[in-house]
């Protein structure tokens, strides 16, 4: 589609036409009346509408067993859904030329090598820049939206504060997380320290949770809250989340931590406010903030 | 029609190879054959009359002429581990479902060190909390008293019901007896009594560090039929 | 003996012959070394086993004999098989000073050895070309019996069929076996083989170093095979600090395995680097190489600075572990930060050295089937410089939940989301040169389908795992298991395949049995799209990686999975098959049956010793194929009296 540009020889003659180019328009629509132009772009669209339903179907399997229990799962999943949406186009137009040239671009079989050549197309600058601007733009937007959506789960959370700053929300709940191999402990140190081995959270109330590791590297992963983070040894890391689901949810290891890391797994209870208090003072621990 | 001849050859002999190295790798690692705790007789627990089951478990320091130990899968594995503690007579422990189970210890080794979470150093799960250590009700231990733990895992499947068994094993003294085995003439005996619920396999493995290399995890700590087995509910 | 020899006809004076051409060389061929690595290894596990004081322990009690000995066992081993194979030949050549004479330098090279040059420490890259293919085979054959193993024992979702122990040894013995496989697939046989004829040159730049590099691949694989029957690596092909040190000795062989390999794969990068850089044709400029070229190079490069990052990573453990060091022991000052980062700086670039590789050389295959130039040659050049420069800067995607640097999480964030525009541009090239072109549906025409298809998939996946927040749902599930085996074996593998079918002829002299090759290929191809984008629901699912067991709510997942990975067991043996019935039996084959207008082409086939009788001379850009643009004869009709055609001049 490189079609040089040059002055007519008698453009005195004419009024001032800067060349014969003929309206972007026209050039469309002319590169579009090509069968195969026709044919990719059709074939794209088609793909494109049967591939929409993904963007859906992907977060079926994510909430099989309760999620989103959390605002930041619910953005996880908003994220998957958006990064699915937005990469459609590409994909579709990629598989319709696959398809398109599979079925109408076929041409030679056997073990004779073609007498005839294909057209040689070395470059072609619209589609390039189209190409490049595109998957620019995807990209850029993919890179915006994930690091807006990292510093809102961020301050949900609080990832970049170290241990020593106490969060000065006093609602807030404080869980030491121990992972050791290879079970999971959870301290309260706001309930007298009650220790236990299923972690018990109270609904609408933001958690922080420390974690370290006794031993080697484990990974404290809620599945339905959408929180996950390295339990190392030697270092505690920080993550943070607001349960709004009451429930029964899971906590795994997500780290190869040793021979039972696959049983590494616990649960966590989402209980009403007044419950969890119950059940921590039946642990024996009174509220000390 | 050759070429096809020496595809076919080359499918059958893979084929071959992977179901061999497969079957020999099961036969190989394969647990150990469970032992089954005996109903006997009906036991009346906060939940009602169950049927109960008993079972006896020792723990041995290391392997000796007097107990073999666990099998090894090589002569490499039985030299890494010739000095290292087990369950006996088997890791793959076998309850019955919603049943009063009790499990009796009988612990041969002497003092380890301290336990790296006091957590384990208590009794949980069972039917009042508590143990009977050497006769006495006891329902928790000091970190340095305990030398192994029995902890059957929090859960696996969100299909079973969750079940989670702590029982910390206590040290023969610096000053007991020991025969030339090594393992103690009188040995520490705990009795512990839990409630089975519906059918379920889990796991079990000790939670004190009585292993070799890093944290005192490694060695028999990671290999199944020494400190780590099956714990099946049927 | 003659003091001149005629080279090319010319008389060339040559040093003093000692002894027959080759001298010691003529007795040194696998089976001594074998006995040499063997007997070494012997000797000194004996010798360890006597200095180790019996009941020995460390201080955390192991016990040291196993660890010693199997230490010695392997120097032995590498040492021995060393001297056997006669890498040390040259160097102690050089201290008394003698020089190799032309008939010394033609017998290393393999002139009048027959087959018996194949188990020799041969420099000819050809020779060194097929027996990376054969070694690679190999090893692939090994990850894939593992990769079996391990599917069954997910599937059989009722009971353990293997212990956990058992089953986290064969989960990293598995992935890095096909790790090593994958990053020799292509550079192996193709770069060897092809790439010092494509750019018309006679040899690779260091041919006795070629061969070293050869022979240091056979001397790695035995100590990691080795692992299984000492124990076996429990801790992951990644095997992270500090459960690495909770490890059974084979954590020395996997060490052993890697420091060998990293050796190997560098001297293997310094000569593709140099052969590229200096040894191409008179004319051919950078503009006129063609895209392989440039992906070995850049996948060279890329292995050349990462793969130090691993090997030092390895000493570090190995010291950890026998000399108390604690590199990693956060207990006594270490960090396991550390080791991730030292890890994934190599971690990261090597899947672009696994990639990059087999999407050029599709490319290289995809113009002579189509009978068109490559698209955008520019924009495939600055695809492949733009994914090595950013290569290094993405590895901490890794570590996004390592909790290492929280803050580093943006950045890290960015170049990854970055580096998709140069893969990007890959993907353009590809689809653009397949657009117009009239297909000649041989297989390695129809593996660009299935690899670009993978290559949307893994790509997209990809997107997820590069935005953090996403990563916090998928890091440490199957879902990143399955994305990186689409791009690694969908993409790199099926790839490598297609590629290995376009220069078959050349490599073995033999026409592939495309249709028996393609019923494999294609059968692999489907078991692997059921295998993986079941993994990919059970990833959704919040199935995480490494477990043998799991919650039943991934039963279904799983076993379709397995079902899926028989069939790609199946499909990928009758491939094997094809490949092997064919270089045994197939019809030989002409020196260009496709129609090639590239270098290495124009080679009779079996290849002569020398390549090329004269050295070539290039004068036109690369893929020289194509007949004017028909649609561009119209425009020019159009237009009317306007005077350049536009045919797509760069």
């Amino acid at each position: 589609m490189s079609i040089s540009e040059q002055q007519a020889p008698n453009a005195g003659d004419e009024p001032e036409a800067p060349t014969n180019r003929p309206p972007s328009m026209e050039r469309v629509r002319s590169w579009l009346s090509r069968p195969y132009a026709k044919g990719i772009v059709g074939l794209t669209i088609v793909l494109g509408l049967l591939l929409l339903p993904v963007s859906w179907l992907v977060l079926v399997p994510m909430n099989q067993t309760g999620a989103p229990a959390s605002e930041i799962m619910k953005d996880i999943e908003q994220t998957i859904f958006v990064f699915t949406l937005v990469s459609t186009p590409i994909v579709a137009f990629v598989l319709a030329v696959l398809l398109y040239s599979l079925f109408k671009w076929r041409r030679h079989k056997g073990d004779e090598i073609p007498a005839e050549d294909s057209p040689a197309i070395r470059t072609n600058t619209v589609g390039v820049m189209l190409w490049t601007a595109v998957t620019s733009v995807l990209a850029f937007f993919l890179v915006v939206w994930g690091l807006i959506e990292l510093a809102q789960i961020t301050s949900n959370a609080y990832g970049t504060i170290s241990a020593d700053e106490q969060p000065s929300d006093e609602k807030a709940l404080i869980v030491n997380v121990t992972g050791q191999q290879w079970t999971w402990t959870f301290a309260y140190p706001q309930y007298d320290n009650v220790v236990t081995e299923v972690l018990y959270l109270p609904v609408d109330r933001p958690v922080y949770f420390n974690v370290t590791s006794k031993d080697v590297i484990h990974n404290f992963w809620a599945v339905e809250l959408g929180v996950k983070i390295d339990a190392n040894p030697g270092a505690v890391t920080q993550t943070g989340v607001t349960p709004n689901k009451v429930g029964d949810f899971n906590l795994r290891c997500a780290e190869l931590c040793g021979m039972h890391h696959a049983y590494m797994q616990t649960e966590i209870q989402v209980v009403e406010k007044k419950d969890f208090h119950s059940m921590m003072r039946e642990m024996g621990g009174g509220a000390t903030t | 029609m050759k070429r096809l001849l020496v595809t076919l050859a080359t499918v059958l002999v893979g084929i071959g190879i992977v179901a061999g190295v497969g079957v020999f790798s099961w036969l190989n690692e394969r647990e150990p054959a469970a032992i089954v705790a005996k109903v006997d007789g009906t036991l009346k627990t906060p939940q009602g009359e169950l049927p109960h089951a008993k079972l006896d478990l020792s723990i041995y320091p290391n392997p000796s002429d007097k107990i073999a130990g666990p099998r090894t899968t090589s002569a490499f594995q039985e030299d890494l581990l010739n000095d290292q503690p087990f369950f006996w007579p088997s890791s793959s422990i076998q309850v019955p479902a919603n049943s009063a189970v009790t499990i009796t210890f009988y612990q041969y080794g002497g003092p380890m060190g301290q336990i790296y979470n006091d957590y384990f150093a208590e009794v949980h799960g069972t039917i009042d909390g508590t143990m009977k250590w050497n006769g006495k009700s006891v329902s928790r231990m000091k970190a340095t008293e305990v030398t192994h733990t029995f902890t059957v895992h929090q859960y696996t499947e969100s299909n079973q019901p969750t079940f989670f068994l702590n029982v910390p094993l206590p040290i023969n003294g610096a000053k007991a007896k020991m025969d030339k085995a090594g393992y103690a003439v009188e040995p520490q005996k705990v009795e512990v009594t839990f409630i089975t619920g519906d059918p379920g396999t889990y796991v079990w493995n000790c939670q004190f560090p009585c292993g070799d290399m890093y944290q005192e995890f490694g060695g028999a700590m990671q290999t199944r039929g020494w400190m780590g087995g099956t714990f099946e509910v049927v | 003996m003659s003091s001149t020899a005629t080279v090319f006809g010319t008389e060339v004076p040559q040093p003093v012959q000692h002894g027959k051409p080759g001298g010691i060389m003529r007795r040194l061929n696998l089976v001594t070394a074998l006995i040499g690595g063997i007997g070494l290894a012997l000797v000194l596990g004996f010798i360890a086993s006597r200095l180790v004081p019996s009941g020995a322990s460390t201080s955390t009690f192991a016990p040291v004999a196993p660890d010693i000995v199997y230490l010695a066992v392997l120097v032995g081993w590498v040492v021995g098989f060393s001297v056997g194979i006669g890498a040390f030949v040259g160097p102690i050549r050089w201290l008394f000073a003698r020089d190799l004479t032309h008939d010394d330098a033609e017998y290393l090279a393999g002139r009048g050895q027959g087959w018996h040059r194949y188990f020799k420490f041969t420099t000819d890259h050809k020779v060194v070309g097929i027996q990376y293919l054969v070694m690679t085979m190999v090893i692939l054959g090994f990850g894939g019996l593992l990769a079996m193993l391990i599917r069954t024992e997910l599937g059989i979702t009722w009971a353990e069929a293997f212990s956990p122990t058992f089953y986290n040894s064969i989960i990293g013995t598995h992935g890095i076996a096909m790790i090593i496989a994958m990053i020799l697939a292509v550079t192996g046989p193709i770069g060897n083989f092809i790439v010092p004829m494509m750019i018309g040159s006679r040899d690779m730049a260091f041919p006795r170093l070629n061969a070293l590099s050869f022979w240091l691949l056979v001397v790695a694989t035995i100590p990691l095979i080795s692992t299984l029957f000492v124990g076996g690596i429990q801790d992951g092909w990644s095997v992270y600090q500090p459960l690495a040190s909770q490890g059974t000795p084979a954590m020395l062989g996997y060490q052993m395995t890697i420091i060998v390999f990293a050796i190997s794969t560098g001297l293997s990068s310094v000569n593709f680097l140099v052969t590229i850089v200096t040894m191409r044709a008179k004319g051919m400029t950078w503009s006129r190489t063609p895209i392989l070229v440039y992906g070995v190079f850049a996948a060279a490069l890329m292995g050349l600075y990462a793969f130090p990052f691993f090997q030092y990573s390895q000493i570090l453990s190995l010291t950890d572990r026998i000399f108390d060091t604690s590199f990693f022991d956060p207990l006594q000052g270490g960090s396991v930060w550390l080791y991730q980062n030292l890890f994934w700086l190599l971690g990261h670039p090597e899947v672009y050295v696994i990639l990059i590789p087999a999407l050029v050389l599709l490319m290289e295959a995809m113009v002579v089937f189509l009978r068109k130039p490559l698209f955008s040659y520019k924009f495939a050049i600055a695809g492949v410089v733009g994914v090595m420069a950013l290569s290094g800067l993405v590895w901490a995607h890794h570590m996004y939940m390592s909790g290492w640097a929280p803050a580093a999480n943006y950045p890290f964030m960015l170049s990854t989301e970055l580096i998709s525009i140069p893969v990007g541009f890959l993907v353009m090239v590809l689809i653009g040169t397949l657009w117009r072109g009239r297909v000649w549906t041989r297989l390695p025409m129809m593996a660009v389908y299935a690899v670009v298809f993978n290559l949307m998939i893994g790509g997209v996946t990809g997107i997820y795992l590069s935005d953090v927040p996403a990563d916090q749902y998928f890091h440490g599930s199957m879902f990143v298991v399955a994305h990186f085996h689409y791009m690694l074996m969908g993409a790199g593998l099926f790839g490598a395949m297609g590629g290995l079918a376009f220069y078959f002829p050349k490599l073995t002299g033999r026409l592939l049995d495309e249709r028996t090759a393609s019923i494999g290929f294609w059968m692999a191809f489907v078991g692997f799209q059921v295998t993986f984008l079941s993994m990919f629901v059970a990833g959704l699912q919040s199935m995480p990686r490494r477990v043998l067991q799991f919650d039943s709510q991934f039963n279904v997942s799983n076993w379709v999975s397995t079902i899926g990975a028989y069939v790609i067991g199946i499909g990928m043996l009758i491939f094997a098959g094809a490949l092997i019935a064919s270089w045994i039996l197939g019809k030989p084959a002409p020196a260009n049956p496709f129609g090639s207008k590239s270098l290495e082409w124009q080679t009779p086939t079996p290849v002569p010793l020398e390549n090329f009788a004269v050295l070539p001379v290039v004068t036109q850009a690369p893929y020289g194929y194509g007949v004017p643009d028909p649609y561009d004869a119209e425009l020019m009709k159009k237009d009317g009296d306007r005077v350049s055609p536009g045919a797509g001049t760069q």
